[in-house]
């Protein structure tokens, strides 16, 4: 079932402190061996500060209690240099964790460094040092410090790339603690400045947005209203394009979020086409079983696809969170996936049949008969379905749904008062125009 | 009377042949008879010695003919000088001066042959002779006296040219005749059998001479070559022939200056000026000089070339290639010294010594060269006829260049000009791109064997420079052999990517364009479509180059061919019908000059197009091309028409397929098919009807699928397509006969799986297209009738008459002010050019748009007839993104369904360009 992970794909994309929850599902789902995923976490965190973590996985690793010289000499070496990034900052963070101290910061930054300068001796070093003290701090995987510091460093920061980085340093930092408001206010202030900022190459901004893509995965899928939001923020024209040329991967999340949001339908005939044309770039089963329902109507190959859907969301680390309730643990997103699912199965063949055999398509849907009946039952009295039940031949009667002939002439003329009143203004435009010369 | 009478023979315009007619008859004489009979006899010779020729009927080389012939001149001119005749002289004058050109031509060489140079001599004794007897000059009839002074100044100007010849022959009449009976000889030897040269008269003839021999390759056009040049530098020797170490710097460079100052001068001889220089670098004091003198001796070579359109002989180009190789030894063996064309180097830069520690500057320009160099040789390909061995011969020059290219671009490299470098590796991109990876591997073979050949080569190479006594000895420091990755696409990668990091911006589209032209050959499509849209290279073609326009072209029809194997039939149609829509295909990718019925071009446009024109090897099969898109046409307007059968104008895909069925419907007979068009006009109307292995037999017949690679599969993919196709057009067509339809019918007719036919109806159902719904428990179709009462009628046609004034008076708008923001009528742009355009013959539109093109080409800047459709192209494009646009505002539409699906295609290929660039 590993073919359909997107680990290794979404890796790349991520900060390291923030592959570990990944790593932490697969080792829970049990995806690769046990080994492996230790070794890839102890390679993980050779580059952070975590040394401490580094040598417990180690130690279980390899069944041992040594620990590699270099660990430990790291160990030192990054204490050392804590306490030096602490000393360089300990002015100004003495000075921010003094409350009345802080009231005198006003909304003018200009305002507020001048004054650090002045009564305190805080410079520019010391800004900086702050700045490098958070950094290390996330380092260790002290996230709230690192979060704290950060958010006081913007308000004194004027270099607008550093800002931008503390930014990011905040968002990931705030998303390692699980804070999902106060992330997604971050995420959307780094969306507004990636949108706003001239970069350098457009190369830049593109991989700006998919590192921005990535790491809201994390708030959309555990933030209440995140479904709506991600497809908000995926499918907005710019970004369905970072996807489609960098990271079609991303297109799994999107299809989900699709198929549980039932309020996008507009949206939703814009994405089967991606879907439609990114299909030799990037498949899994959500993708396809849009593709069979909505371009090929194939609905045998659909049904299939939907059992394999259930599989993927389950071992999907984003997708397949668990809800503990009381004794057993559900993934709330798989049910409502599998629910809304069928419906779309349903509905698009209701709308080439006209009569259907229950048993024929109950068996389509993955119901029982009973289940099934009670179901469509159901549709029809909330009239989302105009439909009848044969009961005797054990078949649904569709309603024929022609259009009607004034709707059609009143659907081609309804464009053209406004198409005229565009073109006289267009018209008196430069009339106007012209007299006030 | 008798004098006048020749001399009226002697001219041969008609009437006066009339007037010896007459006089004939009415004098009767049998003199004159045989006088008139006589001279005719002596004109018809004159005028054409290839009658006299005739009746010995000897072969003979084309070389000793144009010998004879210009001998049989010089008689006559000697014959006329008898009679004092002044016009047939002058006749035969202009007559002798066309003739050295063909003999020269023949040759090969840059020698006035010494029968010319006695002739000129003898013409201006005469004159001399004539213009100082005063009293029979006044005795001339008036046109022997005009023809005598029109004469003199012909002669003057002529005899300008080779007065240096003229007074050497003068002074020493003996030995230059002697000389030319041998050269003559020894020329003989080149034109038949140099294949068998013979080492021991080499030696003979080189024995006196101080032979430089030097380091020409083994090639048998060289081997003349090198015996012509011991010849030549017998001259120059004489200067050197003292103590080598007696010639100093300052001597070459004297010598050097004064033959660079002829360049370019009357009577200067090019290939004398080229042989001198090479000398030169012979006797070269340093090696920055030796370098300076080389670049002399490649530019003297390509002067060598007579015109713009002519192409560089063969075997100075070769010469030039290698010269290149010597100026890279030098300038790997000696890191000091620069190449530079930017500043102008001292006077007595290049005296500094090969133990000169700074930098030395030379004049040159390694790219240029280059580039002149692969100019030529593209030249040359495109001068000889494809189908013949000279051809062949030539293509196998390329790895040499290739060598060479890479060479100069290693060098490049390592200087760190990665500007110059990218230029140089577009060069070997654009020699790359176009070769499927049979070829590419044949190429590389090729490379590889003649490295085995020039091996014996070479070590008699090193013998050579070892015996020689150049001044400055070069070791083969640059290697002669050619290094290629396993895979074209590897080398493509290294190049382009080197281009896309430090080209400018034409190279950088060019290389684009190869690139996207490379994917396409490769089956990728979808790389080469994306590359195509992120590149917006749609959006700036029309303001580039005839030639970038014209390998966009290319590549846009490799697309579309890739687009069609790969299965994708609406985006291999979009591709190609902008190609196909003026019928100015041969044009458009410069595969051939197509003729326009309604204009005639002009000589300068004409001339400009050929120079356009791509070889042949390059070419991309146009009847394959012609047979895809009419298919991909095929496909996608069948059903179209079919669906919408009532109001055929309003939804055209293809207008170029539309005109053609309706010239095939027109014919009263339709006879068996014989070209691409007729095959596919058959496989149309089998489709029609529904009948899909009618079609595809038809469409498999033609013979144009063996040129794929991976045919079967491309078949069995059109097969399928085509039964699809049949399918739906059944449908559409047949759907007002049936109430209900079985799938298991349908499977039967169709060769289609249940779940085929399944996925097929319900995509009509579900796009609208087809009034009908399933019936699942009985498993068929169940037509709803949808008539319209003759009131809802008309209040549709009434509502679709007002949509098309808002459009019109939109366009009027737009045409005023230059159309800001509306984007509806640019989609109905096409319909309504087609409405238009049916009345006259459809097409009309694009003939009359190039014309004006044509005239504003032919009197600005190069001429543009070529560019004109790639600008379509770019327009189109625009107007497929607003048609993309427009798609929700329609889709409501019943029936519309089609347009949609093409437009789907469409929007993806332009909704992907629009937001990569936002």
């Amino acid at each position: 079932m590993a073919t359909y992970d997107l680990t290794p794909r979404i890796g790349p994309n991520l900060d390291r402190h923030l592959v570990f929850p990944l790593l932490e599902f697969l080792q829970e789902r049990q995806l690769y061996p046990d080994e492996q995923i230790l070794k890839a976490k102890i390679e993980l965190l050779n580059k952070t500060n975590m040394v401490d973590y580094a040598m417990d996985i180690h130690k279980s690793l390899y069944r041992t209690d040594d620990v590699p010289q270099d660990m430990v000499d790291r160990r030192v070496e990054v204490v050392a240099r804590l306490k030096a990034l602490e000393d360089a900052a300990a002015p100004l963070v003495t000075f921010l964790q003094n409350p009345n101290a802080v009231q005198e910061l006003r909304a003018d930054k200009q305002y507020n460094l001048q004054m650090l300068n002045d009564r305190y001796q805080i410079g520019p070093d010391q800004i900086e040092a702050l700045y490098q003290y958070a950094k290390f701090q996330f380092e260790c995987g002290n996230y709230s410090g690192a979060a704290d510091y950060l958010y006081q460093y913007r308000a004194l920061c004027t270099n607008s790339e550093r800002s931008l980085s503390a930014l990011w340093g905040k968002l990931a930092a705030e998303i390692l603690m699980q804070n999902w408001d106060i992330a997604l206010e971050e995420l959307n202030r780094l969306k507004e400045i990636i949108d706003s900022k001239s970069f350098s190459s457009p190369l830049n901004q593109v991989q700006s947005r998919i590192w921005l893509m990535h790491w809201s995965l994390f708030i959309f899928f555990n933030h209440d209203n995140g479904r709506t939001q991600i497809i908000d923020l995926f499918n907005q024209d710019k970004y369905l394009n970072a996807i489609q040329t960098s990271a079609p991967h991303l297109l799994r999340y999107l299809a989900t979020a699709f198929i549980v949001n039932k309020r996008r339908r507009p949206q939703f005939k814009e994405f089967i086409r991606v879907i439609q044309q990114d299909q030799c770039s990037y498949k899994d089963p959500i993708t396809e079983f849009l593709a069979c329902v909505y371009v090929n109507y194939e609905f045998d190959g659909a049904q299939k696809k939907m059992k394999e859907c259930e599989e993927v969301i389950l071992n999907d680390p984003f997708l397949g969170k668990r809800v503990e309730e009381g004794n057993f643990s559900t993934v709330p997103l798989k049910d409502e996936f599998l629910e809304n699912a069928r419906l779309f199965i349903f509905e698009t063949y209701c709308r080439i049949h006209q009569r259907i055999d229950m048993g024929v398509l109950f068996e389509k849907l993955n119901l029982n008969y009973e289940e099934g009946e009670r179901w469509i039952v159901n549709l029809i009295r909330n009239s989302k379905l105009e439909a009848k039940i044969d009961s005797e031949t054990g078949t649904v009667i569709m309603e024929p749904n022609q259009p009607n002939v004034y709707e059609q002439l009143i659907d081609h003329t309804k464009a053209l008062q406004g198409r005229t009143y565009k073109l006289v203004g267009q018209l008196l435009e430069p009339a106007q125009a012209q007299p006030a010369c | 009377m008798a004098s006048k009478f020749w001399t009226q023979g002697g001219s041969d315009t008609e009437e006066e042949e009339t007037d010896i007619e007459d006089e004939i008859e009415n004098g009767g004489a049998g003199e004159t008879t045989a006088a008139a009979a006589g001279s005719r006899y002596l004109q018809t010779n004159a005028s054409d010695s290839d009658d006299s020729d005739g009746q010995k009927r000897v072969v003979r080389s084309a070389k000793d003919k144009r010998f004879e012939e210009m001998a049989s001149t010089v008689d006559q001119m000697k014959n006329a000088m008898k009679i004092n005749d002044w016009v047939s002289l002058q006749e035969s004058f202009d007559k002798i001066n066309k003739q050295l050109e063909k003999v020269m031509r023949v040759t090969e060489s840059d020698r006035v042959p010494n029968l010319y140079i006695k002739c000129l001599v003898m013409l201006e004794d005469f004159l001399a002779e004539a213009l100082a007897n005063k009293e029979a000059k006044k005795k001339m009839s008036s046109s022997n006296h005009k023809a005598l002074n029109a004469m003199k100044q012909k002669l003057k100007k002529n005899n300008k040219q080779y007065e240096e010849l003229i007074n050497k022959y003068r002074e020493n009449p003996e030995s230059e005749e002697e000389k030319f009976e041998d050269e003559d000889e020894d020329e003989d030897e080149d034109e038949s059998g140099s294949e068998l040269e013979d080492p021991s008269q080499i030696a003979a003839e080189s024995s006196d001479e101080d032979d430089e021999g030097e380091d020409v390759d083994d090639d048998d056009a060289d081997g003349a070559w090198e015996k012509k040049l011991s010849k030549k530098e017998k001259l120059m020797d004489r200067e050197f022939k003292k103590d080598p170490s007696e010639i100093t710097w300052d001597t070459v460079n004297k010598k050097f200056k004064e033959v660079v100052a002829a360049r370019g001068r009357k009577g200067t001889g090019k290939f004398e000026q080229v042989e001198q220089l090479t000398f030169l670098t012979k006797v070269a004091k340093t090696p920055a000089q030796k370098l300076e003198i080389l670049f002399s001796v490649i530019s003297a070579q390509f002067d060598v070339n007579p015109g713009l359109s002519g192409h560089m002989p063969i075997n100075v180009w070769k010469k030039c290639v290698q010269n290149m190789l010597v100026i890279l030894d030098i300038l790997v063996q000696y890191p000091n010294i620069v190449v530079d064309d930017m500043v102008e180097p001292d006077e007595n830069e290049t005296q500094k010594g090969a133990d000169y520690d700074g930098t030395i500057r030379v004049w040159g320009n390694l790219v240029a060269f280059l580039e002149r160099i692969d100019n030529e040789f593209f030249k040359s390909l495109q001068c000889i006829d494809p189908h013949t061995r000279e051809y062949v011969e030539r293509l196998r020059d390329e790895p040499l260049f290739l060598v060479l290219a890479q060479n100069v671009q290693e060098y490049l490299e390592r200087i760190g000009d990665l500007k110059s470098a990218a230029k140089v590796a577009l060069r070997r991109v654009e020699l790359v791109y176009y070769k499927p990876q049979e070829v590419y591997d044949a190429m590389r073979q090729l490379a590889v064997l003649s490295e085995d050949g020039e091996k014996d080569g070479d070590e008699t190479k090193v013998e050579e420079t070892r015996g020689t006594s150049a001044f400055v000895v070069t070791p083969e420091l640059v290697s002669r052999k050619l290094t290629f990755p396993e895979n074209s696409r590897a080398l493509m990668d290294i190049l382009v990517t080197l281009i896309y990091k430090s080209g400018d911006e034409r190279t950088k589209a060019r290389a684009m364009l190869c690139d996207i032209y490379h994917h396409a050959l490769f089956d990728e499509f979808s790389i080469a479509r994306d590359l195509l849209l992120m590149s917006h290279l749609q959006d700036t073609i029309q303001h580039m180059d005839v030639s970038t326009q014209i390998l966009f072209n290319r590549a846009m029809a490799q697309v579309g061919l890739c687009a069609f194997r790969v299965g994708l039939i609406a985006e291999g149609h979009g591709c190609l019908s902008e190609l196909y829509s003026g019928g100015r295909v041969k044009e458009l990718l410069a595969q051939g000059v197509s003729q326009s019925r309604y204009h005639e071009k002009t000589p300068e446009q004409e001339r400009l197009e050929r120079r356009r024109q791509m070889p042949y090897h390059m070419h991309i099969n146009l009847e394959l091309l012609e047979a895809v898109h009419l298919i991909c046409a095929m496909l996608l307007e069948v059903p179209n028409m079919a669906a919408n059968s009532l109001d055929a104008k309003r939804k055209v895909i293809s207008k170029t397929f539309r005109r053609l069925l309706e010239v095939s419907e027109r014919q009263p007979f339709t006879g068996p098919p014989e070209n691409v068009r007729d095959h596919v006009m058959a496989a149309t109307r089998a489709l029609c009807k529904g009948d899909f292995q009618k079609a595809f037999d038809v469409i498999n017949s033609l013979d144009v699928w063996k040129l794929l690679r991976n045919r079967e599969s491309v078949l069995e993919m059109l097969k399928a397509k085509i039964k699809e196709e049949a399918l739906r057009t059944y449908l559409f067509t047949y759907c007002f006969s049936y109430d209900t339809l079985g799938l298991d019918q349908l499977t039967k007719m169709f060769d289609l799986s249940d779940a085929q036919i399944h996925s097929i109806v319900s995509k009509m159902l579900v796009n609208e297209e087809l009034h009908a719904s399933w019936d699942q428990p009985t498993r068929c179709i169940i037509f709803h009738d949808v008539e319209y009462s003759r009131l809802q009628a008309l209040a549709f046609q009434l509502t679709e008459k007002l949509s098309i004034l808002a459009e019109s008076n939109e366009r009027a708008v737009e045409a005023r002010f230059g159309g800001g923001g509306l984007d509806l009528p640019l989609r109905r742009r096409d319909n309504q050019e087609y409405a238009a355009g049916t009345a006259g013959g459809g097409g009309g539109r694009w003939p009359d748009l190039s014309y004006n093109q044509g005239r504003q080409g032919s009197s600005g800047r190069a001429a543009y007839t070529g560019g004109g459709r790639p600008l379509a192209l770019g327009q189109a494009s625009r107007d497929r993104s607003s048609q993309s646009r427009g798609t929700g505002g329609y889709s409501g539409r019943a029936g519309s369904g089609m347009r949609g699906y093409q437009m789907d295609a469409s929007a993806r290929m332009v909704s992907l360009s629009r937001g990569v660039r936002g």
